[in-house]
């Protein structure tokens, strides 16, 4: 058994210059990208900003207007087959039978994959086991929860053994116990074989554990790093003030403490300083202006609001 | 060559053939009620021709009637496939998505065959079947006749992108490739429009190519078995090449990945 690797080998996905338009919109512009080996990668961003446009485009589902992407060495658009057999991808939407049971939609999806029957079998059981699904494997699809499904759809995806895993918000509309389960089982499903992930999720708190992340916005990239770092970036900490005339305390606030963020009757800045005696003369000085004030450690979440703000994250 | 995923593809039709027994049902029945009920009113209006009842000249017509809904009805099934999970399931197996086609259609080609098979032996059991049959010709011309059927099923599915469009299916393509055919009448005592539509018709093809096997000889057919076995094939062919071309064409193609695998950027 393998500890899941951090380390960057040979590059697992390598894009340069990928774009994608649809008519008037570009989903993609211009993507380049290069995902290590091993590495567990995050890509981040609000809904329509092109993460899953470009995993389709790197799983050879779609073609792009420009640009060019190899997966596991294999060029995405005159090697697709080849590149295809190195890949699995959980869809947002199940790519599952409702209409057969847990049992045959493995033996189904195997099959596709050019598996013989006995290596499904095998492989079966043992994912089963793993992802707890065993006492359910004569069960028709259509009858399990959406939690067991998804987990399922996860299985899935990696009967053969892939070397690259996409992960399209893989506990996207689960509550938060099958949510957790999701990600126990893809805890241990990367401690059992070690492989590239890539990950798209707007529940940021699950992009915590990725080696690396980046944030997408209007189809370009626009931060990348590793979590920690980023938050590190943004701040030592966040202060948040809340007030009736937000507005005009904002633009007080921002001519001394830097650009600031607003959500509803919140203002956000980032406070650099650990000296406790500025905040309290910030205090006094505003006095009944503000309601509350808070100041906190700043988290990935935090992150993304910055970035999908179009606010640089460095000061 | 791959072939555990045609495989797969193959024995899930079976599968489902076997799980959904009224679809079973439902293929005897249709042809029984064409054949005892409109066959047997018209039989004893119309008498006999050339050697045969109105009945027994109308077998050929349902046993190609079960080939065309049989092969249709699994054909269309692709478009269930595009709505639900399933063809997210083969467009991410690794192989050309040509193939995906492919086995579709010979799995809608085997559905219409195995129904063919067990329409058969109803029709033997209800000795509606004819005692000079040219076994080897029937087989032949069974396989033929629903392998054009699948292709037309294809080539609709290919084209058509949600279900709701079903009944218009139904209407437009597999009610008039029924009625346009020989199945119920002589395409040559047809009325010269009608007649045209007939000949262009792959459908009318396979039925004549039954009526060649089924009926005996004094009973005149509307085209040789030349003719129909190589129209057939000629039809299966350009019409497994369109689908697929359809399904690899980016503009039909990709709304289809769009809409399969969220919309969600």
């Amino acid at each position: 058994m393998n500890a899941p690797q951090t380390a960057t080998g040979p590059a697992a996905i390598r894009a340069a210059g990928l774009t994608k338009r649809y008519g008037e919109v570009l989903a993609v512009d211009g993507l380049t990208l290069e995902i290590g080996s091993g590495q567990f990668f995050g890509l981040l961003g609000p809904n329509g900003s092109g993460k899953t446009t470009t995993i389709h485009m790197l799983a050879t589902l779609i073609q792009p207007n420009a640009g060019s992407a190899q997966v596991a060495g294999f060029d995405i658009g005159r090697n697709a087959v080849k590149a295809r057999e190195a890949i699995g991808i959980v869809f947002q939407e199940s790519a599952l039978d409702r209409t057969l049971t847990v049992a045959e939609n493995l033996r189904f999806a195997g099959l596709l994959q050019n598996l013989p029957a006995r290596t499904i079998a095998e492989r079966s059981r043992e994912l089963l086991e793993l992802f707890g699904l065993n006492e359910h494997r004569a069960t028709p699809v259509a009858a399990l929860s959406g939690g067991m499904r998804r987990a399922l759809d996860i299985v899935r995806g990696v009967l053969h053994q892939p070397k690259v895993l996409f992960l399209d918000e893989p506990t996207i509309g689960l509550d938060i116990p099958n949510r957790r389960r999701i990600w126990r089982f893809i805890d241990r499903l990367r401690a059992h074989n070690a492989m590239t992930v890539l990950l798209t999720t707007h529940y940021l708190e699950e992009a915590d554990g990725c080696d690396r992340v980046s944030f997408i916005r209007k189809g370009r990239l626009v931060e990348s790093g590793a979590p920690h770092a980023l938050v590190d970036d943004l701040g030592r900490h966040i202060l948040e003030v809340e007030g009736a005339d937000i507005e005009r305390l904002a633009a007080r606030l921002e001519a001394r403490l830097g650009p600031c963020l607003c959500d509803g009757d919140i203002a956000m800045f980032r406070w650099a300083e650990e000296d406790v005696t500025a905040l309290v003369k910030l205090q006094s000085e505003l006095g009944v202006d503000v309601r509350s004030w808070r100041v906190r450690r700043p988290n990935l979440n935090d992150v993304f609001l910055w970035v999908a703000a179009g606010k640089g994250l460095r000061s | 060559m791959k072939l555990r995923p045609f495989y797969a593809v193959l024995e899930r039709e079976v599968l489902r053939m076997i799980r959904q027994r009224t679809r079973l049902v439902a293929a005897m029945v249709r042809p029984l009620i064409w054949l005892l009920v409109i066959g047997g009113g018209f039989n004893s209006v119309i008498g006999q021709a050339h050697g045969v009842g109105y009945q027994d000249f109308l077998v050929p017509g349902v046993l190609g009637m079960t080939t065309l809904f049989g092969a249709m009805l699994a054909a269309l099934t692709t478009v269930y496939d595009k709505e639900s999970g399933v063809m997210r399931m083969m467009i991410v197996a690794p192989l050309p998505h040509a193939w995906i086609v492919l086995a579709k259609m010979v799995s809608a080609a085997l559905a219409a065959i195995v129904q063919a098979v067990l329409l058969i032996a109803l029709l033997l059991l209800l000795g509606h079947f004819r005692s000079g049959t040219d076994w080897l010709l029937l087989a032949a011309a069974v396989v033929a006749a629903s392998f054009a059927c699948a292709g037309i099923g294809m080539v609709t599915a290919s084209f058509s992108r949600t279900l709701d469009n079903f009944a218009a299916t139904m209407n437009f393509v597999i009610f008039p490739v029924f009625f346009l055919s020989g199945s119920l009448y002589p395409v040559q005592s047809l009325p010269l429009a009608l007649r045209r539509a007939a000949t262009i018709n792959p459908y009318t093809y396979g039925v004549d190519f039954l009526k060649h096997a089924i009926l005996p000889a004094s009973v005149p057919t509307d085209f040789s078995v030349t003719l129909d076995i190589a129209v057939l094939t000629a039809f299966s062919i350009i019409a497994l090449t369109v689908a697929s071309w359809r399904f690899s064409q980016e503009s039909a193609y990709e709304p289809m990945i769009r809409v399969l695998a969220g919309k969600r950027g």
